[in-house]
């Protein structure tokens, strides 16, 4: 049995105090941070990530997975190297301007974080000034764009050509989501990857970065 | 057959005990827990202060002392009148009378011809006018769909125009700023002939979704139901929060959290305006909790839009909220019996005006033309409900009975003549009782191919403009209107 398979299912089954328990089990055997970290915590959000993409999990549950998460993250946090995360890759989140809109990329944002990378959640009415302007200041490689209303799906296009107009648009994937947008839709304002859930949205970021 | 306006109020998915308890627990939310606001609103909150609210300006939050809500609500008429420009389809609003329509700000369409869903145009909120004119049971039009060919400033005075030319029916839309309200106000104002004749005999009015539940006010929307107060133009207060993620999982909870929602509003509308025309607006919705969309179909839709009405006749003000929504992608058997089930409550619920109520697909994503035919027979059948069995001595036909006499019958009696056609529905075509032979001999077509021809047939028929061609001239000459139209 995968030595983090105890990991995984503590974490299936929602269960915080034993997640604890077994991350600082495996610290005091002498198992690196780093590892638990991929190959357990990050290993079994991946699993949520696939059920919550079949529907075969609430989405309260997946919350309250990736709050577990968070938490056995803090334990492991002073003996991670400052730029575990940054090192996957730096992607800047928001929703587009004239939007108010939150709870889909909240969710989208908390299970990238999950899934290992660093997240700058903007949040919610962002030009694409200010789009442009995180992705310069972190040097993000993904930018990560949500709509709800139909009438502010054009606005994600208008932050594409921005991108474009900085000249950065060839060293940034961009990647769409939101209830009205489709896959369609992305193709034709020139987004890289539209996602049409949280679970998705973290698989194809990962697989942007992966080298 | 004319089922407009009859009485519901048959459905009373909450007790009295339970509207005198959601009632106060919300008083109890404003008082306690209050509302907060987006940036920009600061005339509103100097209003509310200076009226006896709480305003925490450091916290963001606006506390509302039961005495003003209960004060500011009194104020807020009993009774809207929403007409029409020929006066045959008024909603007369008040009590338990049901009016049924249209709704939505849809992005999709299932084309007429190919049946296959594609980005919805200016054109098609005409062409769904003009079936929706034609339709009988379908009594207001609310702009169904989004015109996504044509720029975001030309939204308002467009939408308006493409209703108001295609149906004489009573026309309503939201409007994207206080200038699009404007223009629309002065579009329709030409048409009354001048503002104080539109003010008087409002066939327009507005939609404004001026909370974000939980308990947020949105600056934009919330000064444009304000700037709509002043004009005296009615207006809907729309709050659709989704039980599981933006209120309460529990539809007593959701229930109490849109009604302080609406009481906020209102009272906001009445300080504003003291009697402002105003449609009490909670459409309560759930989440699909699997992926946080909407939950359109869900038959506690039904059952939390009927409770809707129970809370805004307990206050006296007419309501706005929804029926006919459906999780399906097309129009088949589960959108039928998801859109039976919440119209049927809702109406049997007593709303007042039910939007949403025709056209409706894909949990508000999309629009089909056939679905506006299917919907017009439900409405129909569910008002029908509404109508309920008329028991005097020429109904019961005792008489007939005794002149019959054992072993004979009806067919021919003079009393079957003179009830034939109006006491029972007729239907409007898309419904087939013929035998089956027939029917395969007539190519055997479903519900959805026998209502696509019906759409077909009414959209083929030469248009008429309900806006005289000189009228148009001038309408044309003074907006930039981008419709074609013949």
């Amino acid at each position: 049995m995968n030595t983090f398979q105890p990991i995984i299912d503590a974490l299936l089954d929602l269960d915080k105090q034993r997640v604890i328990t077994l991350v600082r089990d495996a610290l005091n055997n002498q198992v690196s941070a780093k590892d638990i970290l991929n190959q357990g915590l990050i290993a079994g959000m991946d699993v949520v990530g696939e059920r919550m993409e079949k529907e075969d999990m609430f989405i309260p549950e997946v919350l309250q997975a990736a709050q577990i998460m968070g938490a056995a993250v803090e334990i492991l946090k002073p003996l991670l190297g400052e730029d575990s995360a940054s090192a996957n890759g730096r992607v800047v989140i928001g929703t587009v301007k004239g939007d108010l809109h939150d709870i889909g990329k909240n969710l989208v944002s908390m299970m990238i974080k999950s899934a290992g990378l660093e997240v700058h959640d903007l949040g919610v009415d962002i030009s694409p000034e200010r789009f442009v302007e995180a992705i310069k200041s972190k040097d993000a490689k993904i930018l990560c764009m949500s709509a709800l209303l139909t009438t502010t799906m054009p606005m994600m296009k208008r932050t594409i050509d921005a991108l474009t107009e900085s000249g950065m648009r060839n060293t940034v994937k961009v990647m769409v989501g939101g209830a009205p947008v489709t896959q369609n839709f992305a193709r034709e304002i020139g987004a890289d990857a539209y996602a049409p859930d949280a679970g998705s949205a973290a698989k194809a970021a990962k697989a942007m970065v992966q080298p | 057959m004319d089922l407009k306006g009859l009485s519901g109020g048959q459905y009373k998915p909450l007790s009295d005990d339970g509207i005198t308890t959601i009632h106060k627990a919300a008083i109890t939310i404003l008082e306690k827990t209050g509302m907060t606001f987006e940036s920009g609103l600061d005339d509103t909150l100097t209003m509310l202060e200076s009226a006896g609210a709480w305003v925490d300006r450091t916290q963001g939050r606006i506390r509302f002392p039961g005495k003003l809500i209960e004060e500011q609500v009194k104020k807020a008429p009993n009774r809207v009148i929403l007409y029409s420009r020929d006066g045959k389809n008024n909603l007369d609003l008040t009590e338990n009378r049901v009016y049924l329509g249209t709704g939505g700000a849809a992005i999709k369409v299932l084309d007429l011809e190919t049946g296959k869903p594609r980005a919805t145009t200016l054109h098609d909120i005409y062409q769904i006018g003009r079936l929706v004119d034609r339709l009988n049971h379908i009594h207001f039009y609310l702009r169904p769909c989004i015109p996504t060919d044509i720029s975001e400033s030309d939204y308002d005075i467009n939408m308006f125009y493409a209703c108001l030319n295609a149906t004489t029916k009573h026309v309503m839309s939201g409007v994207n700023n206080e200038a699009g309200l404007h223009q629309i106000v002065d579009l329709a104002s030409m048409i009354a002939g001048d503002k104080s004749l539109l003010q008087k005999r409002p066939f327009i009015s507005i939609i404004t979704s001026f909370a974000i539940s939980p308990l947020k006010l949105c600056t934009q929307s919330t000064r444009i139901m304000q700037e709509a107060n002043r004009l005296k133009i009615p207006v809907a207060l729309s709050a659709a929060p989704m039980s599981g993620s933006t209120s309460p999982m529990t539809m007593a909870g959701t229930l109490a959290q849109l009604h302080a929602e609406q009481l906020a509003g209102i009272c906001i509308c009445q300080l504003t305006q003291a009697g402002a025309p105003i449609l009490y607006g909670g459409i309560p919705g759930m989440a699909n909790l699997k992926t946080m969309g909407y939950l359109g179909g869900a038959v506690e839709c039904g059952m939390m839009n009927a409770a809707i009405h129970q809370l805004a006749h307990h206050i006296g003000v007419p309501n706005y909220n929804s029926s006919g929504l459906t999780d399906s992608k097309v129009p088949d058997a589960q959108a039928g019996w998801e859109k039976a089930m919440t119209t049927l409550l809702t109406a049997m619920g007593g709303s007042n005006y039910v939007h949403h109520a025709a056209g409706m697909l894909e949990s508000m994503l999309a629009v089909a033309y056939e679905q506006y035919v299917i919907d017009d027979e439900i409405i129909g059948m569910c008002c029908k409900v509404l109508d309920g069995i008329k028991v005097d001595p020429d109904h019961l036909a005792l008489d007939v009975i005794d002149s019959i006499g054992p072993g004979g019958n009806f067919m021919t009696s003079e009393h079957t003549m003179k009830y034939m056609r109006k006491e029972y529905f007729p239907g409007n075509g898309v419904s087939d009782s013929r035998s089956r032979d027939k029917w395969e001999k007539d190519g055997g077509l479903d519900a959805r191919e026998r209502a696509r021809k019906l759409a077909k047939r009414i959209l083929s028929e030469a248009p008429t403009s309900h806006i005289s061609e000189e009228m148009d001239r001038s309408i044309r000459n003074r907006f930039k209107i981008l419709l074609k139209t013949a």
